[in-house]
């Protein structure tokens, strides 16, 4: 296939130039905040992670349930590839938040239902990655993961209610809301919405790229199971220099 | 023999074999009382800040007892490989909730002796909600415990994953059983329960897949 036809190509250029846009008018174009200053340029990149986290937790719910129903292990990579790109994604929500907490709030922390949700979710998600290497066997390994993957994220809505009746200080949606005239400037509401598009295109890349490789592994391992096994009628050597 | 019954024979073997070898009442035991104890040490010595600290404390104290009762309970059996024979003397479907039954019934005992410790030592409040909420939220403990015991003892590998995935999936319970305790603590049953369905259907629909081993 012609290089310039090849779709991870042209996927990585869409990536490339969605990128270049968001940086662009969220640094460049979009104007500073009134009250937080430069500081709200963190957003660009703060929501954007937050919603790609989302998404990738999703993504392992689904792949989790179509692992126990189907048990093809490409549902499981699938789940493992998402589940990393999701760990990272909220690891970077909550450093972004962090160091936009900082100046705004006077501190690096705040027992905030968003933040307390976040770091949750980075908690379970971490503890399904590594529920991954309690087993040698990929099928029992797969398994239990799909269903930490499952239970982790019925525990997302709860976790959520449970800190929103608790007490909240995070502000309240800026996109989502029922509003027709949502609560941010034109330009910046172009800026994040060009930055989400850019994370997302990203996210979807990172995820398909780690997603090759899983299954490459996978595909070289099997090979060198083939290899090893013993043809029908080689005869195999009991001991070392005898015929068995 | 109905699954009923069967789950009730797993839940009185598992208090015989505790009578017998009294290995929680040795090790779980002492160790909530000391979380409360150090508890009280560390947030002391007013008692303005014990009381308000009192009924979190005692959950506190339930969420890391819940890890070594499940070594008790799950992981001991699954190591000395009791658990195959258990397996093949009853329905998977009755051993996990016989075994869900005797981590229940653990955890309201571990949360009665904390809270009492809490009532005594931190001037902590006793009210019918906040026993309520014991009540529910140790149920759902006790089926996230069951759950992740049985994914993550088999082996000696990463024994500190029970801890790290146990704490934050409980969350619920130790935020709202916290705040049963308080003047508005009814609505906080609510969601204890709407937690405890949540746990006990999934739970229901990824039985099959958690006990094939």
């Amino acid at each position: 296939m012609p290089a310039h036809r090849n779709p991870r190509r042209i996927w990585a250029w869409l990536v490339a130039l969605a990128a270049t846009t968001a940086l662009v008018l969220g640094f460049v174009v979009a104007p500073e905040d009134a009250v937080q200053g430069q500081a709200q340029r963190l957003m660009y990149v703060h929501v954007p992670a937050a919603w790609l986290a989302y998404l990738a937790f999703v993504a392992v719910l689904v792949c989790s349930v179509g692992y126990l129903t189907r048990r093809d292990l490409k549902w499981d990579r699938r789940a493992q590839a998402a589940a990393e790109l999701g760990v990272g994604m909220t690891a970077l929500t909550l450093a972004m938040g962090s160091l936009w907490g900082r100046p705004i709030w006077g501190v690096w922390w705040v027992w905030d239902p968003r933040l307390v949700t976040t770091a949750v979710l980075l908690l379970i998600y971490v503890g399904y990655l590594g529920i991954r290497g309690l087993s040698d066997d990929p099928t029992v390994s797969a398994r239990r993961a799909a269903v930490v993957g499952i239970l982790g994220f019925v525990d997302v809505p709860v976790v959520h209610f449970s800190v929103v009746w608790w007490r909240t200080l995070h502000q309240p949606p800026t996109l989502l809301t029922p509003s027709a005239n949502p609560p941010i400037a034109p330009l910046m509401l172009l800026a994040l919405v060009a930055a989400l598009l850019a994370f997302t295109l990203a996210g979807v890349w990172v995820f398909l790229r780690r997603l090759h490789s899983l299954e490459t592994h996978a595909d070289s391992e099997h090979r060198s199971e083939a290899n090893a096994a013993p043809r029908r009628g080689t005869p195999v050597r009991v001991l070392p220099g005898r015929r068995g | 023999m109905g699954p009923v019954r069967k789950a009730v024979l797993v839940l009185r073997r598992d208090f015989s074999v505790e009578r017998a070898s009294r290995e929680g009442l040795v090790t779980v035991l002492p160790f909530v009382a000391a979380v409360v104890v150090l508890a009280g040490l560390a947030f002391g010595p007013q008692m303005q800040v014990l009381r308000a600290t009192a009924a979190g404390t005692a959950w506190l104290a339930v969420l890391v007892a819940a890890v070594p009762l499940a070594q008790v309970l799950v992981g001991g059996e699954r190591r000395e490989d009791a658990w195959d024979l258990l397996r093949g003397l009853t329905t998977p479907g009755a051993l996990f909730a016989g075994k869900t039954a005797a981590t229940w019934l653990w955890l309201t005992g571990v949360w009665f002796l904390a809270q009492g410790l809490a009532v005594v030592l931190m001037g902590g409040r006793l009210s019918v909600t906040a026993v309520a909420g014991g009540v529910f939220g140790t149920l759902g403990v006790a089926v996230v415990t069951a759950v992740l015991a049985l994914l993550t003892t088999a082996g000696t590998r990463r024994g500190g994953l029970l801890a790290v995935l146990l704490l934050p999936v409980s969350l619920p319970a130790l935020l709202a059983g916290t705040e049963t305790a308080t003047v508005s603590g009814a609505r906080w049953l609510v969601l204890l329960a709407c937690y405890d369905a949540l746990l006990l259907a999934v739970t229901w629909v990824v039985l099959p897949a958690l006990m094939e081993e």
